[in-house]
């Protein structure tokens, strides 16, 4: 049979990769699998031929004839995708070799995006083949026919496994699995990722617990060049701000180099501002240069996709939206715009380009303000020594448990034991404990602990011990929140003739006023008004005066990076320069040498500095943004312990300031353990809490959990009435229920983030250890000054509120008319 | 979080939103209860404390009808039996048209806005009126107090403008919504139970 499918393709004048023959054969020979490939490689032919040379041999002597959806067989074929984006791309790929090889089956996508005829179709019968993402996959299992549903499936496809693992999409995902092989033993379970560090652990968690499967290598790059696009004088680009837009020229000439160019931001904002500056500059480009993100409509991103495929487009400015892609042609080149945040991440961006076997691949750094000259040397050095990021799956996220479980108490209903087990075999549950498992069944039947809080709440009830949800009210807001997991909230944007642009967010929105103007979806636009959940907007004739909308964004540097930026420093301390971008960094450099220090790998840096905004304290860890956030909170914490003192924090990802407005007393603080990590048990909670993070946290949380919603278009107006945000059920509950679970898991999810693999005390351990370097430096130093700016900051204080507020004032604004 | 007129003896209150609780949980939603309890002894001290003739709700007083349940509005009974002489008058807002006419026991005489009393038209919504100086609720006004050190802090407060007065939310289990007050306003602050006015910075 294999030999019948790589016959297939040389009709096609193609020869099958030695990978892909090496998955047939297993497939076909009942493994499971994980195949470990770069876009546009052949993966998607690699994981569809399998199933269909198993039909051929199960269906001799079939008449080539196409499959029409009445008559072609019950779905056997099931294709996980991460992005609704990519389904259509994957459709076309998977019919190709249908008819060909005499394949009559249809192959259908089903996503939030699916039209409702085709879903009244697909409720009466399924395709052949499904194309669908993680939360339409759920739904599916909300259906009381789910049994019959996978009565014939054989085979479950899960793509770009390697984006879904670490996040509680990929744990809804393990759940859903672990339903399917309870309703249908013996199905065959292919995942497609891309490199990670950790492929065995990504493998087992997609099988689930115990589970086989081989790890086929695809055919990845051999070579990879990491390159940068240099500022040609540094001393006219600041350090003290964004040399952004002076990168312009040169980026341009890489856009007329020829070819097509994908161009990577790290945020949607930053997207948009590109794609304009570059249109600003060369207008002519009018037509020719795309902008794709996630927020953006779907039709706006499909037509560029398609633009893209045929070679219409010289250049598309995107964001990780992108990243994923079925195997459409190849670009020309790769740009990487700020700084790469991650060596994965790099290297795939890289894989993008130029697909030819034995070709290298490029990715072409282009920093955005002078310290990122130093990530990209790091990011460099790390790819060629092999320190690539691991994923880590998520542990036992109550949140999603509860929101799985009544999933599937919508649908057929479960028993206790069962349904614990089954869970059990996932590798995120894998240590649930009995009593998180009768926590979270309380939670759904009754609301929590104790009768007496929650006489009114019913969600799921228990009949004849089968837990059901009866009230088809409830259930339907169910499935409409199924896909929170992934949703901002955020709210649509539409002209006020019709066309729908995008979605942005809800805060940024509620803040304009009439006739403001902003930048989005490439297009300069005036604010209409907000009515039903929706942003109207008209065209503006020009970006005068537009309101500039935050750099989002809070992904953060990789451990493995910011260890490689911390060696590139030391080695710049001590005059080794080791390439092009560090010595372009000298005087920089010199700068900050010369007003405070460069830390050696062994110095923990700390500056001290007084503007009119208050004192600042500037401390440099270089352990990522997330490590910085809790060491910023329990700094904050301990010396809050010393004075009544109130704190506003900022981190970066090299280091955090905090921010008073008295002098804070650092020596003593140290001197009183402010960097040991003993007490850590009891100051880390205490310090998170004080900086309101299990909070923030919780919005997720509450939103998953089903406590709080959106809207969608034609809700029922009494829905609004039980809207309410998740800051205010977070008061509640700590007043009121303080022993939720969902409270402990918000701290717990904190913890983790900052704790991952205690993560933030080994960071405290080797800070202890170091050398303490304070320095006194009259004005912000090249370090500082990009945390200085950053806006978004968190608030620890020790002083009363009434206190507080006696140095602080409003501002009014000015009579209106 | 509520206003007094002295010569009168009226107490404004705005926004109660009773049975909040208890209306989320009947939708599915897992809220304790304790809001509702919590925010009837608040009123209750408000009266003790105050001892008004008579007491004005700028709207909103139950939150919807689901919330009605026996226990709570027993608990409201209760309430209202302790203060028995005082008068209280509900003007109609958005959740108590929905919510339905309150039980003869409750014994508050409902009125549509705007209801004029003295210089005052006593409103829900917060919108100017020929007939008065407006008293209102309905947005649950807070405003944005800043300071050095990039210091912000978010609190409810009494905004008094021009034509229109906007009463922060009494009920607990309500949120707070950002407003922008202009020159020439007056806002008072409402924090740790002290109500005072706030500083005006540049």
């Amino acid at each position: 049979m294999v030999d019948r499918l790589a016959g297939w393709f040389a009709t096609r004048g193609w020869t099958p990769f030695d990978f892909q023959l090496e998955v047939w054969r297993a497939y076909l020979a009942g493994e499971n699998g994980m195949i470990h490939s770069a876009t546009g490689t052949g993966k998607t032919l690699a994981a569809w031929m399998g199933p269909l040379g198993e039909w051929l041999l199960e269906n001799p002597g079939t008449d080539g004839k196409k499959g029409h959806r009445n008559d072609a067989p019950g779905l056997r074929v099931l294709w996980i995708t991460p992005l609704r984006a990519l389904a259509a791309d994957t459709e076309l790929s998977l019919r190709l070799p249908l008819e060909e090889l005499g394949v009559p089956w249809t192959v259908e996508t089903r996503t939030g995006d699916t039209s409702q005829s085709l879903r009244k179709k697909q409720s009466e019968r399924l395709p052949t083949t499904l194309i669908t993402t993680p939360e339409s996959f759920t739904l599916m299992l909300t259906r009381d026919d789910a049994e019959e549903l996978f009565g014939e499936l054989r085979c479950i496809v899960v793509d770009e496994w390697h984006e879904l693992l670490s996040t509680k999409r990929g744990v809804q995902t393990e759940l859903a699995l672990a339903r399917v092989r309870r309703l249908r033993p013996g199905v065959k379970t292919w995942g497609v990722s891309a490199t990670l560090g950790n492929l065995e652990d990504a493998s087992q968690t997609l099988q689930g617990v115990g589970a086989q499967a081989r790890i086929v290598e695809g055919h990845i790059a051999k070579e990879i060049v990491i390159d940068s696009i240099l500022p040609t004088n540094i001393t006219r680009f600041p350090w003290s701000g964004h040399f952004g837009t002076s990168m312009i020229p040169p980026v341009i000439r890489s856009i007329e180099d020829g070819g097509t160019c994908l161009i990577f931001t790290n945020t949607r904002s930053q997207a948009e501002i590109w794609h304009q500056s570059i249109l600003d500059n060369r207008p002519d480009w009018v037509d020719q240069i795309g902008l794709h993100h996630g927020s953006l409509d779907r039709e706006v991103r499909d037509r560029v996709e398609a633009d893209l495929k045929e070679g219409r487009l010289r250049a598309v400015v995107t964001t990780s939206s992108l990243d994923l892609g079925v195997d459409f042609s190849p670009v020309d080149r790769v740009l990487q715009l700020g700084t790469p945040k991650g060596v994965a991440r790099l290297l795939q961006r890289a894989g993008r380009s130029g697909h030819r076997p034995g070709a290298a691949s490029r990715v072409t750094c282009v920093p955005m303000h002078a310290f990122e000259l130093v990530d990209i040397a790091a990011a460099r050095t790390a790819a060629m020594n092999g320190r690539i990021e691991n994923r880590e799956h998520l542990s036992k996220p109550l949140d999603v448990l509860a929101q799985h479980v009544v999933s599937i108490a919508a649908g057929s209903g479960f028993r206790y034991e069962a349904m614990r087990d089954e869970v059990r075999t996932t590798v995120a549950y894998r240590d649930l404990t009995d009593e998180e498992w009768d926590w979270v069944l309380d939670f759904v039947v009754r609301g929590g602990d104790a009768l007496r809080a929650y006489p009114e709440y019913r969600r799921v009830v228990v009949e004849d011990g089968v837990y059901r949800v009866t009230d088809k009210d409830i259930a339907k807001r169910h499935r409409m929140s199924i896909g929170t997991i992934m949703s901002d909230m955020a709210m649509t944007v539409q002209y006020v003739t019709g066309g729908r642009l995008g979605t942005v967010e809800e805060s940024f929105l509620a803040r304009l006023k009439p006739g403001d103007r902003f930048l989005f979806a490439g297009k300069a636009l005036q604010f209409v008004r907000i009515s039903d959940s929706t942003a109207w907007v008209k065209r503006a004739p020009n970006l005068k005066g537009a309101i500039p909308r935050w750099a989002g964004g809070r992904l953060p540097l990789s451990t493995e990076l910011a260890h490689a930026i911390r060696q590139e420093l030391e080695c710049a301390k001590y005059g080794e320069l080791r390439s092009s971008e560090m010595e372009l960094m000298a005087p920089i450099l010199a700068v900050q040498a010369n007003w405070s220090a460069i830390p050696a790998e062994d110095e923990f840096l700390i500056e001290q500095l007084e503007t009119n905004e208050g004192h600042h304290l500037f401390f440099y860890p270089f352990e990522g943004r997330l490590v910085h956030e809790g060491l910023a909170a329990l700094f904050a914490y301990r010396i809050s312990r010393i004075q009544p003192i109130t704190f506003s924090m900022a981190c970066n990802d090299y280091g955090f300031e905090l921010l008073a407005p008295e002098e804070a007393p650092l020596a003593q603080a140290i001197q009183q353990g402010l960097i040991s990590p003993e007490n850590l048990i009891h100051d880390i909670p205490a310090s998170l809490n004080a900086a309101e993070m299990a909070k923030r946290q919780f919005r997720e949380i509450a939103r998953i959990a089903g406590l709080v919603f959106q809207g969608y278009p034609g809700m029922h107006k009494t829905l609004k009435q039980v809207q309410a945000t998740s800051g205010l059920f977070y008061d509640v509950f700590a007043r009121y229920d303080p022993k939720n679970m969902l409270l402990q898991q918000a701290d717990r999810e904190v913890l983790e983030k900052q704790l991952e693999k205690s993560r933030l005390a080994s960071a405290l351990a080797r800070l202890e250890g170091s050398t303490i370097l304070i320095t006194n430096p009259e004005s912000p130093t090249p370090m500082a000054f990009p945390i200085l700016v950053d806006r978004l900051r968190d608030t620890v204080t020790s002083e009363n509120i009434t206190q507080r507020i006696q140095k602080l004032s409003l501002k009014l604004e000015k009579e209106a008319g | 979080m509520a206003l007094y007129w002295p010569s009168e003896g009226m107490l404004f209150i705005a926004d109660v939103h009773l049975g909040k609780d208890a209306s989320f949980q009947s939708a599915g939603i897992p809220v304790p209860l304790g809001p509702t309890s919590e925010t009837l002894a608040r009123l209750a001290e408000l009266l003790h404390v105050v001892q008004p003739r008579r007491v004005v709700m700028l709207g909103d007083l139950w939150h919807a009808k689901e919330g009605r349940t026996d226990d709570l509005v027993s608990e409201f009974i209760a309430w209202r039996e302790v203060h028995g002489e005082v008068e209280i008058i509900l003007v109609e807002g958005n959740h108590d048209l929905k919510s339905g006419p309150l039980p003869e026991a409750a014994r508050v005489i409902e009125v549509k806005e705007p209801h004029i009393v003295g210089p005052f038209a006593l409103c829900h919504h917060p919108e100017a009126c020929p007939d008065g100086y407006v008293l209102g609720g309905h947005i649950h006004p807070g405003v944005v107090l800043e300071g050095r050190g990039r210091q912000a802090v978010k609190l409810p407060c009494f905004w008094f403008g021009k034509q229109v007065a906007v009463l922060p939310a009494f009920g607990s289990f309500t949120g707070c919504g950002r407003v922008s007050p202009c020159e020439g306003d007056q806002v008072l602050i409402v924090c740790e139970g002290n109500v005072s006015p706030a500083r005006i910075g540049g």
